[in-house]
């Protein structure tokens, strides 16, 4: 009996723990991997200057890095 | 972004192009670069239709609120147009092994 009631103690835990790692929703799964080709696209910058990747191709690599919000760190 | 900006030369050396994309606005993109002094393009995704093609599009619960905002990922596309390298979320902070990898592929002159 008490180890079943251990158990379940256990088992709350995890799932406290779970929930927790959940607080923002659960994270999307990249379509994107290495090796397919990078979906192509057109955004602005911050002067409405337009900026597409198929520009780049044939003469750069490019880094393309996804940020949270702006204003955070890193 | 401001490890990116910090490698920005070295990237650059490697024929590399760093684009930021997040889904802030322009305006809001305009004043991060200038307050963090990011000198690359950050591109405004408004309604995460890039972030959603690439499977980052994620909301986040601040204030009481869901917003969305794009799952942080670091992308390196080749010449051709193909993903040679990715990382997510914390890995996705630090730019040193993008670095490497681009100096790895600089054609040798």
């Amino acid at each position: 009996m008490r180890k079943i009631g251990i158990a379940l103690l256990l088992g709350c835990c995890l799932l406290t723990a779970e929930a927790q790692t959940q607080k923002d929703s659960v994270p999307p799964v990249p379509k994107i991997k290495v090796g397919d080709l990078a979906p192509d696209f057109t955004l602005v910058d911050g002067n409405g200057q337009p900026h597409s990747l198929h520009d780049y191709k044939g003469k750069k690599n490019v880094v393309l890095a996804f940020y949270v919000f702006a204003f955070t760190p890193n | 972004m401001k490890n990116f900006q910090q490698n920005l030369s070295k990237l650059e050396a490697f024929d590399t192009q760093v684009l930021g994309v997040s889904m802030d606005s322009p305006f809001a993109n305009k004043a991060f670069a200038a307050q963090t002094g990011v000198t690359f393009p950050l591109l405004s995704d408004i309604g995460g239709k890039v972030s959603t093609e690439y499977g980052l599009y994620k909301e986040y619960d601040k204030f009481n609120t869901k917003i969305p905002g794009a799952r942080r990922a670091t992308y390196l596309i080749d010449t051709d147009g193909k993903v040679v390298e990715m990382q997510v979320d914390s890995e996705a902070i630090d730019p040193t092994k993008t670095v490497t990898m681009c100096a790895l592929r600089k054609p040798k002159a």
